[in-house]
């Protein structure tokens, strides 16, 4: 398959202008000949738990992925986020597990950039961005998921630190990271926090292994108990820790969004080369109409899917409100990439439903409609934005 | 020391369609760094790494070929000469050569001029060789090992299991195979980099000296070569698998 290709860079032209257009091109195309060489090669192995995420982690750390979108003054690249959310597309094309868990990385790279002070950028932001440190974005919990305000964490001032008690549950990256980004209520109202990978009050959970997919991430529940942190910890101010949370998860839906495009692209290339080979009643599967019926709606859905994402990046690289539009585009592209694979599982038949090449992808878009913002509430949030404009 | 890499922006063939009549569809192909360049251009910042200088990236083409300009550039050229030519003034290998050759005349004293063993989409692989003979230089063909000390050049040539090794002086051309090296990914920094640094433009007439080997190459046709698999799959265990595999294979006469 090939990663990078007309549609992404008419995308960048349409969006940015031949001039810059021409650039970005040039940095996907030269990352997709990496993720195409050295990333998606391992995906089946990734998924079947034969081959460790560290590797093609590594790849794209040294590749600059994460740097794409952040201030060169601590080792960015200061590239439009959109150009930084199409990236995360091919990498969700060569391996859905590997992009999340980066994806994941970079939302609290942004939450430093954005909140952190300027002796937090610096200290944490050219370890981040190189990939000498893994992140993770520690907000759900046990009982609180979607109502992620009603969280149990707490954050007790004691002098000049802070203690943390309580759990938080399906962390990616967890166990693996350096470095958590854990949200806990305080008294007025809720903080983020810095906490290291090595402090003795963070312990990690037992590996969810039975995962329906993306299988190459590391999830776990993280444990707070006595978490003593320094006052320095606190990342952006105390108690607006959920609206921090609320904007970097508008950011992250795009980048969820987006690799979900990269999953469905993924699964439509499969479904596509198969039915243009495959004979049946003297001719092609892909001759049939309801085939072809699959083909246009895998287009169709797509390529909207890709445009709604990218249009929540242009809002929000122009300082625009973009809060409905990421929802918007997470959960069209969330949703039409689960589609596009159960097609495509279809089209493969027994061959589909009995190979993990195949299946995988629609267990890993599976995640994405749960992820990040469930469908079902993301929905709620729309609806409420669209009723507000309204009146 | 002073290297210059010849690299061709050459159609990407992963993308390239053919129309019903079965000829290749280039307007509007998607073109790139011909493949085997790459490691050309590997083995010429290989050896600036080894032995210090500069690596000039010269090519000739229409303005599509800024594009393979940039890319060898982000893998670690230093400067870059694009002898422009549109596709109406584009010459055939021979005049491609004898312009090369004029521009490194006009770029300065070279120590060694790198190519690869031909090109991704025509894979004539004459440029090399001819460009050595219009600078009367020696030339040591498709080597698979290059080792200077900066007064000699000594490559290794692989040709049937065995191995031949020359040696030439300094200056000299070189043309090296896609087994000489895995050529790098350059980061996306050095992508973003090379995107900005200035290349030389020269003008294809302005090299055309009274010499200009005039052989007006005519091109009869293009097709595109497919071709089909059979697509078979063999179930069973694998043990049943394989003798059905063995069983098709000796019917088809491979075995």
């Amino acid at each position: 398959m090939k990663i990078f290709g007309a549609e992404q860079e008419r995308t960048l032209s349409s969006l940015y202008g031949a001039e810059a257009a021409d650039v970005y091109s040039a940095l996907l195309r030269s990352l997709s000949a990496v993720l195409e060489e050295e990333v998606a090669p391992l995906s089946l192995a990734l998924d079947e738990g034969k081959e460790e995420i560290s590797r093609p982690r590594r790849v794209l750390f040294d590749q600059g992925l994460c740097r794409l979108p952040h201030p060169a003054e601590f080792g960015g690249m200061d590239v439009p986020f959109g150009v930084y959310a199409l990236a995360m597309e091919l990498a969700g094309a060569a391996d859905a597990s590997t992009a999340m868990s980066l994806g994941i990385h970079n939302t609290v790279a942004e939450a430093v950039s954005r909140f952190g002070t300027p002796e937090q950028r610096k200290r944490l932001l050219p370890a981040l961005l190189s990939g000498k440190k893994l992140a993770a974005f520690a907000l759900t919990e046990p009982t609180s998921g979607s109502d992620a305000r009603s969280m149990h964490t707490t954050a007790a001032r004691e002098g000049r630190h802070y203690v943390i008690e309580g759990s938080k549950m399906f962390i990616t990256n967890a166990g693996e990271a350096d470095l958590y980004l854990i949200f806990a209520a305080t008294g007025d109202g809720h903080g983020a926090f810095l906490v290291d990978g090595t402090n003795p009050g963070l312990k990690v959970g037992k590996a969810l292994k039975e995962k329906l997919g993306m299988r190459a991430s590391h999830t776990a529940e993280v444990r707070l108990a006595k978490c003593r942190v320094t006052e320095d910890s606190l990342l952006g101010k105390e108690g607006a820790g959920f609206e921090e949370a609320k904007q970097l998860l508008d950011s992250s839906r795009i980048v969820m969004g987006m690799i979900c495009v990269g999953i469905a692209r993924a699964a439509y290339a499969d479904a596509l080369a198969y039915a243009k080979g495959r004979d049946l009643f003297g001719k092609k599967l892909s001759d049939m109409q309801l085939t072809r019926e699959k083909v246009a709606n895998a287009a169709m859905e797509t390529n909207a899917s890709r445009l709604l994402c990218m249009h929540a990046a242009r809002l929000k690289e122009v300082g625009k409100p973009y809060s409905s539009e990421a929802a918007q585009g997470k959960v069209l592209a969330t949703e039409s990439a689960a589609r596009t694979c159960d097609a495509a599982i279809q089209l493969l038949g027994g061959y589909g439903y009995t190979s993990d090449d195949v299946h995988r992808h629609w267990r890993d878009a599976r995640l994405l409609t749960i992820g990040e913002g469930a469908s079902e509430v993301l929905r709620l949030l729309i609806a409420s934005q669209e009723l507000e404009r309204e009146r | 020391m002073n290297i210059v890499v010849l690299v061709k922006s050459a159609v990407d063939e992963a993308e390239l369609k053919a129309d019903q009549s079965g000829h290749p569809v280039l307007k509007g192909a998607s073109m790139k760094m011909s493949a085997f360049d790459m490691n050309g251009v590997e083995e010429a910042v290989k050896l600036k790494e080894q032995n210090g200088g500069t690596v000039i990236v010269l090519t000739l083409g229409g303005a599509e070929a800024k594009k393979a300009i940039k890319e060898a550039m982000a893998m670690g050229g230093t400067k870059a000469v694009h002898v422009l030519a549109e596709a109406a003034d584009a010459p055939d290998s021979l005049g491609t050569a004898y312009c090369l050759a004029q521009a490194i005349k006009r770029i300065g004293p070279v120590d060694l001029v790198v190519s690869s063993e031909g090109a991704s989409d025509t894979y004539q692989g004459e440029v090399g060789a001819m460009v050595a003979e219009f600078l009367e230089l020696p030339f040591i063909a498709y080597a698979k090992k290059v080792e200077t000390d900066g007064v000699k050049v000594r490559c290794e040539q692989g040709i049937r299991g065995t191995v031949r090794v020359l040696e030439a002086s300094l200056p000299a051309v070189v043309s090296v195979v896609s087994e000489a090296n895995v050529p790098r990914y350059p980061t996306l920094l050095q992508v973003m980099v090379a995107g900005k640094k200035a290349i030389e433009d020269i003008p294809i007439a302005s090299l055309k000296g009274s010499d200009y080997p005039d052989t007006g190459t005519v091109v009869f046709d293009v097709t595109v070569q497919s071709a089909s698999r059979k697509g078979i799959i063999f179930d069973g265990t694998p043990d049943e698998a394989a003798r059905k595999l063995a069983g098709a294979l000796k019917q088809e006469g491979v075995l």
